[in-house]
């Protein structure tokens, strides 16, 4: 049976049909594009960042790089894309026009200005061409001037000052959306919050090389000759979102409302940012690599699961998780266990017997007659490796041992 | 016929992409199960997880150093029952296709000009090989790598043996070969073609002309026949007759031959694929194969088997070919065949047995005889005090490959009968390995 589920979200006062939205980049390029997104089933866009026409916006070529692991593709993915290089009046015409074509899609308009004034024009201009929400972009990594993009997010003060402008010059809930290249993401939200801010949008790419080109020792991606640390994005970044999400939401002052984003492709990856705080997603990657027809699956995979777990509304989601996540003193070390073999589906492979003897206890010896490993339980430190690289799903798995159970301790030599 | 339309050329192997996507299926297993059942010793648990590294080149100068025909065997190994068929991905539903990453690696390689060997200094004793095919070429190649001066003396006009002349070029290219052996000479091995050894040039003159040990890799060359004391008939060929004809520059006649005729191919095994392969791409009208046996007990790969049904060939098993029926002027126009049965299984494989009365007459155009092979009934005259046995085959031991005259060695089909070419690889390294130890005894 499909469900019917209600993935309806309020964030910032305004209502989405459900949590998906593009993020503010090349795939929120255009009017033509966005249609399309939100024909496909995308509940509203972060509109790619709009300037003033102060600074003709010309992009490297080539722009991205994809980081493969082995035949996986695009697992991440560096950038050094700009802002919108469309005139400002382009982009106010085609924000008027999907507002007039699609008014049930709310459009969060991200600008980024190089002057207060300019902060205050692009604020204006935006609400008035229909925008329902403003994305601050305070957080491009690809700006070198100081007062720009990541500069900004790296400076409270700054963060506050701009956030305060706009927050004046407009009625519309305005988001902030904030830089990873930083150690504690918590200090410059405080600071938005502080200025007025709505809501936080986090995170936005990591500043990262992907890789070199042995040939030319240029680093990827290769703009003629030149390479430069730029923004990284994709799955590979999802573990380092959900961290700063997770920070923002357990903050014990700053209750803002969080749009999430961060390697996002399938329904598992925004449920995880839902259940650790965000209340909205972002994505941009996953589009990239998939194109917009992914929120099909986003839509149904969440649908199924709050319909398999009784939950009505995703906000009944939004930071369930946050009670299990806790500091690493918080664990009761007092509890320990093992690996546990189930044998009957093994094919002999022996992988696990390689990574226990180089990297884990010595727990394994391997029987070449039969080719299966023989595990001894006290001596597996349960760092769970070898199910890591155990080809055979549910063959090893962890198992609590009774109180009071000690671990072999490490030989000794000399 | 209507089926489907056979390539002419050599297949291409994998991709880069598709070589790394199949490398992610292996398991990189401790002891690895498809390394030791290498009879070269190949080591593909090895090679892939060089190439799962990303030291392509590493994975193929562990191929070559191991196995100077990595590229023949990775393309005509029947690696289901070697290699593939140990390999431990097969208990998650397929094996690796080791073959064709074997293949993908040597190929990269030569794309790439990259020499896994280098050129070793010829500071050894001079030995010489009888023989260019897959035991003689894996002889020389390891001799050479320790410094041995080899040459090898090949009787036909071009290099190869088997690779050359016995399997069709859709399989295994003339061009492929060339960089195979390319692989060979790189290390100073030289290879005389035209260069036959017969009664008066044979072993002995060797050894006097100062080479201090001999290989002998001669092959099996003399087909069997279904009846060999009967007359000639117009018509009926041996498969070897019709494979090396059509790597001699001869395709035009036999394409003459076969073209929109009635063909019909005795036996069951690798070869007489081959031939079905050919023939279809001369563009045969239709195609039998005669076998006494039923289908799982063909001695060939069954992908190999497959391919030969999708040519459209018809397959009559439980057929035992008889003999020919010809019209007035001898020329042949029917093969006479006799139903069989299966024996209980006993031991090897099951016997087939007559169907009394139940002989009829196909009516064919031609037919291609892929039955075995021996050695050329002359050669032990080339080698005198070498003992043979009763088919011809010369007789080692079988740890070392040596005759029963000291500093001769031999392997290959001349020691197995018709084989695989990784085992005549196989026996060409033994031999390479034995010949060392030999001359490093009598004073090196």
């Amino acid at each position: 049976m499909k469900p019917n589920t209600d993935l309806s979200v309020d964030f910032c006062g305004v209502k989405f049909k459900n949590p998906f939205l593009l993020s503010s980049s090349p795939v929120a390029n255009s009017a033509e594009m966005i249609g399309r997104a939100f024909d496909a089933g995308w509940a509203g866009v972060a509109y790619k960042t709009i300037a003033g026409d102060k600074v003709k916006i010309v992009h490297p070529s080539p722009r991205m790089a994809g980081y493969d692991s082995g035949s996986q593709r695009l697992i991440g993915l560096q950038n050094v894309e700009q802002i919108s290089d469309r005139s400002l009046t382009d982009n106010m015409r085609d924000i008027a026009y999907l507002k007039k074509h699609w008014p049930d899609h709310p459009i969060i308009a991200s600008i980024m200005g190089f002057s207060g004034p300019e902060w205050v024009q692009l604020a204006k201009a935006a609400t008035d061409a229909g925008a329902d929400l403003l994305e601050l972009n305070l957080s491009c990594p690809h700006m070198a001037v100081e007062g720009s993009g990541h500069k900004v997010g790296q400076n409270e003060d700054l963060v506050r000052h701009f956030t305060q402008l706009v927050r004046d010059a407009t009625p519309i809930p305005v988001l902030v959306k904030l830089t990873p290249n930083i150690t504690d993401m918590t200090v410059p939200a405080m600071y938005a919050k502080a200025g007025g801010a709505d809501g936080i949008a986090a995170i936005n790419t990591v500043r990262a090389i992907a890789g070199l080109q042995l040939d030319t020792l240029v680093p990827t991606l290769n703009v003629f000759g030149r390479g430069a640390i730029s923004g990284y994005s994709g799955p590979a970044v999802k573990p380092i979102g959900l961290r700063f999400i997770a920070d923002m939401a357990k903050h014990p002052e700053l209750h803002l409302p969080l749009s999430g984003m961060g390697g996002i492709e399938t329904w598992i990856d925004a449920l995880e940012y839902l259940l650790l705080g965000a209340s909205t997603i972002q994505v941009t990657t996953g589009i990239i690599h998939y194109g917009y027809g992914i929120v099909e699956d986003l839509i149904e995979g969440l649908s199924d699961y709050m319909d398999a777990h009784g939950i009505k509304r995703v906000a009944d989601l939004v930071g369930s998780a946050l009670p299990h996540l806790g500091d690493t003193d918080a664990f009761d070390i007092s509890r320990q266990g093992v690996a546990q073999y189930d044998l009957d589906h093994c094919v002999g492979c022996g992988q696990c017997y390689t990574v226990c003897r180089d990297a884990g206890g010595q727990a394994l010896a391997w029987d070449s007659a039969t080719r299966r490993p023989q595990l001894t339980e006290d001596k597996c430190l349960s760092c769970m490796i070898c199910s890591f690289v155990c080809p055979v799903e549910g063959l090893i798995n962890f198992k609590e041992m009774p109180t009071g159970w000690q671990r072999e301790e490490c030989v000794t030599l000399g | 016929m209507n089926s489907l339309t056979p390539d002419q050329a050599m297949p291409q192997g994998l991709t880069h992409a598709q070589a790394v996507a199949e490398a992610e299926r292996c398991l990189l297993c401790v002891d690895a199960p498809c390394s030791k059942a290498c009879p070269a010793d190949t080591d593909p648990g090895r090679f892939i997880r060089k190439f799962r590294m990303k030291n392509v080149l590493g994975a193929v100068r562990t191929i070559k150093e191991a196995n100077i025909l990595g590229g023949a065997c990775g393309v005509l190994c029947p690696t289901e029952q070697l290699c593939e068929g140990a390999c431990c991905a097969a208990g998650l539903g397929k094996p690796v296709r080791i073959g064709e990453l074997q293949r993908f690696l040597v190929e990269y390689g030569w794309k790439h000009g990259f020499d896994p060997l280098g050129t070793p200094e010829p500071t050894g004793p001079a030995v010489a090989v009888v023989g260019s095919g897959p035991a003689g070429l894996a002889c020389a190649a390891d001799l050479a790598q320790a410094g041995y001066r080899v040459t090898i003396f090949e009787a036909r006009e071009r290099a190869g043996g088997v690779l050359a002349f016995g399997v069709p070029e859709y399989r295994f290219s003339a061009a492929f070969l060339a960089s195979e052996l390319a692989d060979v000479a790189r290390l100073g091995v030289e290879i005389r073609c035209s260069s036959p050894i017969d009664r008066t040039h044979g072993v002995q003159k060797l050894l006097e002309d100062g080479f201090k040990a001999v290989f002998l890799g001669i092959g099996c060359w003399d087909p069997v026949r279904l009846d060999p004391e009967g007359p000639v008939v117009p018509g009926v060929l041996p498969s070897m007759s019709f494979l090396s004809a059509l790597r001699s520059g001869r395709e035009a006649e036999v394409a003459a031959f076969i073209k929109g005729k009635t063909v019909a191919v005795l036996g069951g095994g690798s070869v007489a694929m081959d031939c079905i392969g050919a023939a279809a791409r001369l563009g045969a009208e239709d195609i039998y194969l005669v076998y006494r046996r039923s289908w799982v007990e063909m001695p060939t790969m069954a992908e190999e088997r497959l391919e030969a049904l999708k040519l459209g060939a018809h397959f009559l098993l439980l057929s035992r070919p008889v003999g020919y029926a010809v019209n007035e002027s001898g020329k042949l126009n029917g093969l006479r065949i006799m139903r069989t049965r299966l024996e209980a299984k006993a031991e090897g494989r099951r016997k087939p047995v007559d169907l009394p009365g139940s002989e009829y007459t196909l009516e064919v155009d031609c037919v291609i005889e892929a039955f075995s092979a021996r050695p050329d009934a002359a050669s032990p005259s080339w080698y005198p005090g070498v003992k043979v046995d009763a088919g011809g085959l010369v007789v080692v031991d079988p740890a070392t490959g040596a005759t029963t005259v000291p500093g001769v060695y031999a392997g290959g089909d001349l020691v197995n009968g018709p084989d695989l070419i990784v085992d005549a690889v196989r026996d060409g390294k033994r031999a390479a390995k034995a010949i060392q130890e030999f001359l490093a005894g009598s004073g090196k």
